[in-house]
């Protein structure tokens, strides 16, 4: 059967996994994306890779660290609390520029929070989350096959600039079953060829040092020009988004992941009675859209940006829009989805209010 | 098409187990005054029975199922309700049980009580679900889950689909899929499920109809 199969998303990310070439997993099961922790434990036997549990996340992310040093793919999958575990791993693994794979299927927080769909790690993946200037590439699926498809990107953006690259989904997204098309296997001679820095055994060759450490702060800080070096080149090159209806819409919804996907019901809703709207989704929440946004909402009379949280991606829309019009905001959280009425609601009072 | 007082539906994760169950305590409603539905999926935390406990009591049905603030956790519970249910003669029941190895290990756990009622097994499968896209491991896993469950599967159904995506022709390979897997392991097929919206008239099987409970944020109710 090469046609589509019925997946969930956290079966669909863990099988996107191995059809890339990842043939290492580190992991702790956790709510809501335990599937892909189990999908992989049987997967990966079958393909003659490794899965390993870890004792816990700190362990899994240092796992993650050492298999990434020899350059070979590998990721791990995680749900909130695990992912504020890992955040000093993904710290040193950004300074030491390694190639590595982080999914976060985000549930309700903070602390130990529930165990529904939010978004509020929002600034956790995009602004930092450990310590140090560094940031990950932030891919956000609103699809299964969308999630296929990015976890397929993702290890191609991890290679391609030494840089760890995190997938945030939400609960929903990883529980959900949806008809997707998985892409063939790649040939595992065909990957990226990393022996000018990887710990590959140095026999008859200088060793090579991965290290996010220089004692020296004229060194760290030399070390440290170069992360941002690439992080421009990558905001210069690696903007994703999406557009729905844009062009004749007097307002403007703007929201990412499976919230997107309700924002996409809005917009039916709403044209239906008449109002103009259109929906703006960033797919790579870093580097952000923010040039794309500006100009989606040029001449636009209001954006209301909608988040299951209680607002964080907003910053960034408004550091789009940079003050040139008012951004309003809807948020619920805690693993509270909103429905497609209420977000209407919101969006007609704004309507109301412009008119 | 249900007509023992007890019907279990198990199968692999995600093969449509709770769709079909709550659909079933639907029909049954119309021919019997007491009708419930005991949820013991200990393994999903997302798209349960439990999640449609008030549109099930309107209708009348009673739903078993941890209370209160414990039905949104993925913890082990099987309510004492169960047992009550299982005995009482007055009520038909429809046990949904969680997949895989893990929810089947709960439902060995009423062998005792079950043992000597009305009971039929079912087992649901979608060829379509990566765990069960071969005949070979729908085979495997049916005899193992039968194992681990301590029951005796009476009836094989097809539910073969791809969800908003599903042609007819996704629903005949079902069926020729599961009359495979029946005849390697000797189990009958009771039916083929067609969800609501989809034309198909019975071919190989009769054909249940469901009216899909199970939805994401984004569709319109």
């Amino acid at each position: 059967m090469a046609e589509k199969v019925m997946v969930k998303g956290n079966e669909a990310m863990g099988e996107a996994a191995v059809r890339a070439g990842c043939r290492l997993y580190f992991g702790y099961p956790i709510t809501p994306q335990s599937e892909l922790t189990e999908y992989m434990s049987r997967r990966l036997p079958e393909v003659e890779g490794t899965f390993l549990q870890s004792e816990s996340e700190v362990a899994a992310v240092n796992m993650i660290y050492g298999a990434a040093s020899t350059g070979t793919r590998v990721m791990t999958s995680t749900s909130s609390p695990g992912f504020s575990l890992m955040q000093e791993g993904i710290s040193y693994i950004a300074g030491a520029e390694l190639p590595s794979v982080f999914i976060n299927v985000v549930r309700g927080g903070p602390g130990l929070g529930d165990i529904q769909p939010a978004q509020s790690d929002y600034f956790q993946g995009t602004k930092g989350g450990g310590h140090g200037d560094y940031h990950l590439i932030v891919l956000a699926p609103s699809s299964v096959q969308e999630a296929v498809d990015l976890v397929q990107l993702a290890f191609d953006l991890a290679d391609k600039y030494r840089n760890p690259v995190l997938v945030l989904a939400d609960g929903m997204l990883g529980q959900m079953m949806e008809p997707v098309e998985f892409p063939e296997f790649r040939d595992l001679n065909t990957l990226p060829d990393h022996s000018s820095w990887a710990m590959q055994g140095c026999e008859g060759r200088e060793p090579h040092k991965i290290t996010s450490f220089d004692i020296d702060p004229i060194n760290l800080e030399k070390m440290n020009l170069g992360y941002q070096k690439k992080y421009r080149e990558i905001e210069a090159n690696e903007v994703r988004y999406e557009t729905e209806m844009i062009e004749d819409a007097e307002y403007l919804l703007v929201g990412y992941g499976t919230m997107a996907r309700i924002l996409g019901t809005v917009v039916k809703m709403a044209r239906n009675e008449g109002i103009k709207v259109g929906l703006f989704r960033p797919i790579t929440l870093w580097p952000f859209p923010y040039k794309e946004l500006e100009s989606a909402a040029e001449g636009k009379k209001a954006l209301l940006t909608v988040e299951m949280s209680m607002g964080q991606m907003v910053e960034d829309v408004r550091l789009a829009i940079n003050g040139k019009m008012h951004v309003d905001f809807y948020g619920r959280t805690g693993g509270v989805v909103p429905t497609p009425e209420e977000v209407l609601r919101e969006l007609k009072k704004i309507v109301e209010r412009s008119e | 098409m249900f007509d023992s007082r007890i019907s279990v539906f198990m199968g692999m994760f995600g093969s449509g187990k709770t769709e079909i169950s709550l659909n079933v305590a639907l029909e049954l409603k119309e021919k019997f005054e007491h009708v419930a539905l005991a949820d013991i999926d200990v393994i999903s935390s997302y798209f349960r029975s439990r999640d449609y406990i008030s549109e099930l009591e309107r209708i009348g049905i009673r739903l078993i199922a941890p209370h209160g603030a414990l039905m949104h956790a993925d913890l082990p519970i099987i309510t004492a309700a169960v047992y009550g249910y299982i005995s009482n003669e007055t009520y038909s029941l429809i046990i949904d049980v969680g997949g895989n190895d893990d929810g089947a290990v709960a439902l060995g756990s009423l062998k005792v009580a079950l043992d000597g009622k009305d009971v039929r097994t079912y087992f649901v499968l979608n060829p379509y679900r990566p765990f069960t896209d071969t005949i070979e491991k729908a085979v495997e896993h049916i005899s193992r889950l039968s194992k681990v469950s301590r029951r005796k599967i009476d009836y094989l159904i097809n539910n073969a689909n791809l969800g908003n995506e599903t042609t007819l022709e996704n629903i005949r390979y079902g069926e020729r899929f599961v009359s495979e897997v029946s005849k390697r392991i000797n189990i009958p097929v009771l039916a083929t499920v067609v969800a609501d919206g989809i034309c198909f008239n019975a071919e190989k099987f009769p054909v249940f109809k469901i009216k899909k409970f199970l939805k994401t944020p984004w569709d319109i109710r």
